[in-house]
């Protein structure tokens, strides 16, 4: 059964895979700002933002990113917006993941109870910093199952990217199947690949979901504050 | 002679008005309070107890009269005319719901004002040690508010409100989410606080406790100051059959 000489296509398929990450990394990073905007901009008191924001959420929640694959590269090339493979590939999964986003941000800034902003502003802090330093944190936390879910999705539809050859890792299982005429084998051993990638990030995330909820502090500043405090504290009276 | 004891004022309060949808619930309220006073509002639920305090800080806009804190205007001709930061920095507020920010520890929680104005990170801490000792948290300082009981998370909101050494404290029915034992320990944490010479304002049906500490009673009803004056003459014989009224209703049912 298996047949395909592994050996000679190793960097072939590192190089998808390697293609692939950068994908998820720029598409998710990018998802995930402009997902942020967009939720500022559907929570903004203005009408005028309320409502463009409102459209763009609801005209890629149901559209099929594939479309909005074609779109961009095919679609926008013969207008004269000549995008590259990476270029196309990575703006479509930024404007798809970031409508579905923006609706989990949202509602998790939605969801932080109002006391919250009033004991800040009580406390003196401006707007800016209440969201930065009161909102934010709070609304990450339940925001984070939801982008958890959405980021390990993003890995598995960049597979779809094959469909303008963007050098990942089905681009790479394609042309190993073309040359070898071994469509299961190689097809296996890709699917293999993609789940050695989501599993541990899936689970990964979990992990950090928990931890966080345990109320184990992630940013340095908290961990030094926190150490500081114990020990003043140990100090007596 | 009021002139005089005018300068001494933390808050000066006269002719505020403020409706919600057409419906007046603070109409035409003047109050002094004097630096190092506690002062006590007491009265029926809906009367505009918690709307008065929270136009001290502008956490509610009046709509008409003037506030003055520290001899500073910082409302008046319906307008605020103040940093709103700043003001807030002055005027602490303790909250019925206690309101701690969830996602942070105890000690964190008094940081945050501290930190955000700018003062410096070790200041802050030892500012945060200093207080959390005093409403005797010490040892709960890197708990998170869901780990502690409603008696210890007012505490550290009492903690993180005098963070900032405001010149007056605000407290909005500190005690009435919680137990008897929590209220005990919140009470006798005000009571030291009362003791330090701070200024409070403080909304409550502890009218026991109301008559023990504050230097002034007031009697808010319909959003109007029916009667003040020292507590043992509102509380043991009101002038005005409204506060009489209440204070026999509160107590036959028990309230204190
Ligand atoms: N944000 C608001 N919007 C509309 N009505 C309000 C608001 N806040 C308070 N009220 C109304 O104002 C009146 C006084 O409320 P409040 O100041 O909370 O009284 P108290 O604290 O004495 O119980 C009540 O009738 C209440 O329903
Ligand atoms: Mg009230």
């Amino acid at each position: 059964m298996f047949e395909v000489p592994w050996s000679e296509y190793s960097t072939d398929l590192w190089e998808g895979l390697l293609k692939t990450v950068s994908y998820t990394v720029a598409g998710f990073a990018g998802a995930a700002l402009l997902g942020l905007a967009v939720a500022l901009l559907r929570l903004s008191t203005l009408k005028a933002l309320r409502i463009p924001a409102l459209i763009y959420t609801e005209l890629f929640k149901n559209v099929p990113l594939l479309a909005v694959i074609f779109l961009t590269y095919f679609g926008l090339g013969s207008v004269g917006l000549k995008l590259d493979a990476f270029q196309a590939g990575t703006l479509s999964l930024v404007l798809f993941y970031a409508a579905y986003l923006s609706e989990i941000f949202r509602s998790a800034i939605n969801g932080v109870h109002n006391g919250q902003q009033e004991a800040a502003s009580a406390l003196g802090l401006g707007k800016l910093s209440t969201f930065r330093k009161v909102v934010f944190p709070q609304a990450m936390r339940l925001a984070l199952p939801g982008t958890n879910t959405m980021l390990v999705d993003l890995l598995k539809s960049t597979s779809l990217l094959v469909t303008i050859s963007a050098a990942e890792l089905m681009s790479q299982g394609r042309l190993i199947t073309s040359a070898t005429f071994r469509a299961l084998e190689v097809y296996l051993v890709i699917a293999a690949i993609y789940f050695v990638l989501c599993y541990p990030l899936s689970q990964g995330l979990l992990w950090l979901e928990r931890r966080i909820h345990a109320g184990v502090p992630l940013s340095p500043t908290r961990r030094r504050r926190l150490r500081a405090a114990r020990e003043l504290l140990e100090v007596p009276a | 002679m009021t002139e005089v004891l005018a300068q001494h004022d933390v808050l000066t309060i006269s002719g505020l008005s403020k409706s919600f949808h057409g419906r007046l619930v603070l109409d035409d309220v003047s109050l002094a309070v004097r630096q190092a006073t506690i002062t006590a509002i007491i009265g029926s639920s809906g009367g505009g107890k918690t709307t008065l305090l929270r136009c001290l800080n502008l956490l509610e806009r009046p709509d008409s009269g003037t506030i003055a804190v520290d001899g500073a205007p910082i409302f008046a001709d319906g307008a605020v005319c103040t940093d709103l930061p700043k003001l807030r920095r002055s005027v602490g507020m303790v909250f019925q719901r206690f309101n701690l920010f969830p996602h942070l520890t105890a000690i964190e929680n008094v940081m945050l004002a501290p930190l955000d104005a700018g003062v410096p990170e070790q200041e802050a801490l030892e500012r945060a040690v200093t207080l959390l000792r005093r409403v005797r948290l010490a040892h709960r300082a890197t708990a998170y508010p869901e780990q502690m009981s409603g008696g210890e998370q007012q505490r550290v909101a009492i903690a993180r409100a005098l963070a900032l050494r405001p010149s007056v404290l605000l407290f909005d029915e500190p005690t009435s989410s919680l137990d008897p034992e929590s209220t005990g320990e919140v009470l006798l944490v005000m009571r030291e606080l009362a003791a330090t010479g701070i200024t409070m304002v403080l909304v409550t049906h502890e009218l026991a406790f109301a008559r023990e500490v504050a230097d002034h009673v007031v009697f808010v009803d319909a959003g109007k100051i029916t009667e003040e004056g020292a507590p043992a003459q509102v509380l043991t014989n009101p002038r005005s059959p409204r506060t009489r009224e209440f204070l026999t209703h509160f107590t036959r049912e028990g309230g204190s």
